[in-house]
């Protein structure tokens, strides 16, 4: 035989089951967001980059070098018209 | 077999066929699944501009990874679930401090202008108990939303979380123990 405290526990959880039985409903997504993506996806080829901070940051270091590379190319080059 | 001399896409053949590169069988399989992806990502984050950005994930990686998904004789959907599980995550890493947007846009309740104190009451009973729902593991949230909302057995609710379907039972009622204690909280009382 349950104990009181069962009882009230198993009605408890009953009560709070029917809620989330009663109250969790799906909801409609956006047709327009739903056939857009679809779109897209159709258009979009099958291998996909997906962005990485570590190549965001080794572009960066990349593009630093680069540039300063040029900068001591085209001042190194002043100076020698210059002479 | 289609006009076009291509087989026919069924539920069957359809993830083979996108592994093989098949659009039409991806867009077959998009079709039948985003509609519960997006709900299950709305629920545990209850922002829909959000809910749309990492829907749109979902299938973005999902499509980019199909050439290397194997079969192993559990729904597509399961995966994709699992997928949606890691962005969210990602989701509550990056935006703790984020605001939640009301549910009443979306939600299937009782219109304003009908009965406006019945509306209210149960958009903020709901709004209370979705509350509840985010406040307990993700764990016990992923349980919770596709029992009720998917209206899934505990079988198959195993075979999505990778789980015994004792361990589902177990983790369903350690769940219900900590929503009840965290409604209680929020002081919520389900009568």
């Amino acid at each position: 035989m349950q104990s009181r405290f069962e009882q009230m526990n198993n009605k408890s959880f009953f009560n709070l089951e029917e809620k989330l039985y009663n109250m969790l409903k799906p909801v409609r997504p956006d047709p327009v967001f739903i056939d857009s993506l679809k779109t897209k996806l159709s258009h979009t080829p099958s291998v996909i980059l997906e962005s990485s901070k570590k190549n965001i940051g080794l572009l960066v270091v990349g593009a630093g070098l680069f540039a300063g590379a040029l900068t001591l190319w085209i001042l190194t080059y002043i100076k020698k018209i210059r002479e | 077999m289609l006009d076009n001399g291509r087989n026919e896409i069924t539920d069957e053949n359809a993830v083979g066929l996108a592994c093989g590169g098949d659009p039409e069988a991806f867009s077959f399989l998009y079709e039948k699944n985003v509609t519960r992806i997006y709900n299950y990502i709305y629920y545990r984050i209850g922002s829909s501009s959000d809910a749309e950005d990492i829907t749109s994930r979902v299938f973005y990686r999902a499509f980019g990874h199909m050439s290397s998904y194997v079969e192993k004789g559990v729904p597509f959907s399961a995966w994709l679930y699992r997928i949606a599980h890691n962005l969210i995550a990602n989701w509550h890493r990056d935006n703790q401090r984020r605001k939640e947007v009301p549910l009443e846009d979306h939600l299937d309740l009782p219109h304003k202008s009908d009965q406006p104190e019945k509306w209210l009451e149960k958009n903020q009973e709901l709004e209370l108990l979705l509350r509840g729902i985010r406040r307990i593991s993700a764990d016990r949230q992923q349980l919770i939303l596709l029992k009720y909302l998917e209206n899934l057995s505990n079988a198959e609710i195993a075979t999505i979380m990778g789980r015994s379907e004792g361990a589902i039972k177990s983790l369903y009622h350690r769940a219900l123990i900590a929503l009840r204690e965290e409604m209680e909280q929020i002081g919520y009382q389900p009568e």
